[in-house]
């Protein structure tokens, strides 16, 4: 870290680090190439992103938040809640489903905004406040849905975002790869993208400086929301039920996804790109356990020691540049 | 109503300043006075009875968030435990003893592995631990799906018997929770601790072993954990699998409402315990108000909301601090 250093050693080892994740993505796929050809077919490839769409779409808002180096756990509930309110909206008729997606994005935008309000206007951490604002929407979802499945999914709704282009690509997967590329334009052009990174660098500096801290945290908590709530609505395409607990434990995968994909708890670096990445890795994983012929409960396991060994290689390169 | 007319500011600065006991004091006598059936001594043992599990949980917590770690995994551990204590003992009380030394090494290895990983390869906490997490429940679930074994009479008498007219599981708790309050407030590992939990690159040029003091951080929630299991498995009977479901959430929340500091550095087992008590209380009037479990869920996000902004609890330095995390190395800033 000394300026003598600065040979281009180092400015490869810092490209090295800042794209780690591309290279265990890179790796990993390879390895499952080699164990699986199942991974060489484009269907399959489209079906992972597929799979990855409601988490992955998730983990895109929640990156922003992230990178003003605060936590939104709050967006497992959301998923939950939009998942169960899409469904009721569209009532199994595909007539319904413009409207039911909008409002339902407002209703995840809403919620990110009681989470944005709480924690400008507050002294309290971000990580208990949306903890608690998870578990009030959870309660909220129950009670809405009587705790079981409700609403109906209009068969159209699924057709469509099940559909392949190409025969290859799902709409959903377009989707996620579609959204994860206009909010990496808007961090990386857009003046508001800045002041993010700012802020996440040093609060207090970017206030000092006269940037609209208050005003950017809460659009970035309203993002959020409202990136939960396409990941509800996401699950509703992939899975067609509407469950009280779908996005349950969600909010964890995203965070593992956005932490491999490089973005700091303390804010200020990160990326969408690496998100999307991040969340690759742990569906080619899951996959991989899968065509293995493990059980579940395996692929618990090893999800487990994915999250740990990847964030262990992650911090060690992240550290060594 | 003269009273409420006392205008919601004051209150709310009576609440800052009186913190988590002042907001039990209240909740407490408001539950006395207007609650039936809530003074009886068998519901308020009860009350004890049913925190004490989360308590013990609560107050391992209160160890790594004060040293500015965080522990995720401590409720697949107590499920863990639940399920291996009824599974081996099997209802034999000849075997409470061993398992109850296995139940103890069990938490304090995984504290050991979670400290040893955190400190060599500086992977953050929150994720460390969601991956244990997910490790501990797919052995939870490898192992069995349905409750399997039998407690032992001692642990059922351990978790709801009475000793004097007094709820074990409560002496318990408070036995705890002293040997924890003397460590915390009493021990040069206290102070290394919070010191460590504050700023951990002082605390190491100040000559603490930073390390040292993060490890014995997670073993002390590990055994909290398993010792709760234990807990938990007398309460039942049988070991369920899903017992620990939900309990690593709480927790943090119990230890966070009793004023331990998420940016680390600050904390009191009083405090947490007093927390813990505070949503015992409430779950027990919401169950006596014969308040559904969706609605129970909702009222409890709402309180934890308004607990945390009315005692201001001192979680962060500003407005969005985040946890602070010990991996955050050369990158920041």
């Amino acid at each position: 870290m000394s300026p003598l250093a600065a040979s281009p050693w180092s400015s490869a080892g810092e490209l090295l680090s800042r794209w780690a994740i591309l290279c265990v993505l890179a790796v990993l796929y390879l390895v499952a190439i080699a164990l699986s050809d199942a991974f060489l077919e484009p269907v399959y490839v489209g079906n992972i992103l597929r799979q990855a769409a409601p988490v992955g779409i998730a983990a895109i808002g929640t990156t922003l938040v992230m990178i003003l180096g605060c936590i939104d756990l709050s967006i497992g509930a959301i998923i939950s809640f939009s998942a169960v309110l899409c469904a009721v909206l569209m009532a199994g008729d595909a007539r319904n489903v413009p409207l039911a997606v909008a409002v339902t994005v407002a209703v995840g935008a809403a919620f990110g905004a009681v989470n944005g309000l709480l924690v400008v206007f507050n002294r309290s951490s971000s990580f208990i406040l949306t903890l608690g604002t998870a578990l009030a929407i959870y309660g909220l979802t129950q009670i809405f849905s009587g705790g079981t499945a409700r609403g109906m999914v209009a068969p159209d709704f699924r057709e469509f975002f099940n559909h392949r282009l190409g025969d290859v690509l799902p709409v959903l997967a377009l989707s996620l790869l579609l959204l994860a590329a206009a909010v990496e334009i808007l961090l990386r052009t857009t003046r508001f993208g800045r002041q993010i990174y700012l802020i996440g660098s040093n609060r207090e500096a970017a206030r000092l400086s006269g940037l609209p801290v208050a005003a950017v945290t809460f659009a970035c908590y309203v993002i959020s929301g409202a990136f939960a709530a396409l990941g509800g609505i996401a699950v509703l395409a992939r899975s067609g039920v509407s469950s009280t607990f779908t996005g349950r434990g969600f909010e964890f995968d995203a965070l593992a996804a956005i932490v491999l994909g490089g973005t700091l708890f303390s804010g200020g670096r990160g990326t969408v790109v690496g998100t999307v990445a991040g969340t690759l890795v742990l569906f080619i994983a899951f996959n991989l356990v899968n065509i293995l012929g493990f059980n579940y409960n395996l692929q618990l396991v090893l999800k487990g020691a994915i999250i740990v060994v990847a964030s262990a290689a992650y911090a060690r390169l992240g550290r060594d540049r | 109503m003269a009273l409420a007319a006392a205008s919601v500011p004051a209150l709310q600065s009576l609440a800052h300043r009186a913190g988590i006991y002042g907001l039990l004091a209240v909740v407490l006598a408001a539950a006395l006075l207007f609650v039936p059936g809530f003074a009886s001594p068998t519901n308020l043992a009860n009350v004890v009875t049913q925190s004490a599990a989360l308590g013990l949980v609560a107050i391992g917590q209160t160890f790594v968030i004060a040293g500015g770690l965080i522990d995720l995994s401590v409720g697949q551990l107590l499920g863990l435990s639940v399920v291996l204590s009824c599974a081996i003992t099997d209802g034999r009380s000849e075997l409470l003893l061993p398992v109850l030394m296995a139940m103890v090494a069990l938490g304090a290895a995984v504290g050991v592995a979670h400290g040893a990983l955190v400190n060599r390869f500086r992977i953050e906490p929150l994720i460390l631990t969601f991956g244990t997490l997910s490790i501990l429940q797919g052995a939870i679930f490898a192992y069995t799906d349905q409750s399997v074994g039998r407690a032992p009479v001692e642990l059922v008498w351990l978790a709801n018997g009475r000793l004097l007219g007094l709820p074990v599981a409560g002496l318990v708790l408070l036995g705890f929770a002293a040997f924890a309050h003397l460590l915390l407030r009493h021990t040069r590992f206290g102070l290394r601790l919070l010191a460590t939990g504050g700023d951990a690159e002082s605390a190491r040029r100040a000559g603490v072993d930073v390390a040292r003091v993060r490890l014995l951080a997670f073993v002390l929630s590990g055994v909290g954990a398993t010792l709760a299991g234990l807990l938990v498995a007398g309460r039942l009977g049988t070991g369920y699998p899903n017992a620990g479901q939900g309990f690593e959430l709480d927790a943090i929340v119990a230890a966070v409402l009793g004023g331990t500091s998420l940016a680390g550095g600050r904390g009191t087992i009083a405090g947490t315990v007093a927390a813990v008590i505070l949503l015992g209380v409430i779950s027990n009037v919401l169950n006596l108000l014969e308040v559904s479990a969706f609605v129970q869920t909702f009222a409890k996000g709402l309180i934890v909301v308004t607990a945390i902004v009315a005692t201001r609890a001192r979680t962060g330095r500003g407005p969005l601090a985040a946890t602070r995390l010990p991996a955050a190395g050369p990158d920041a800033g």
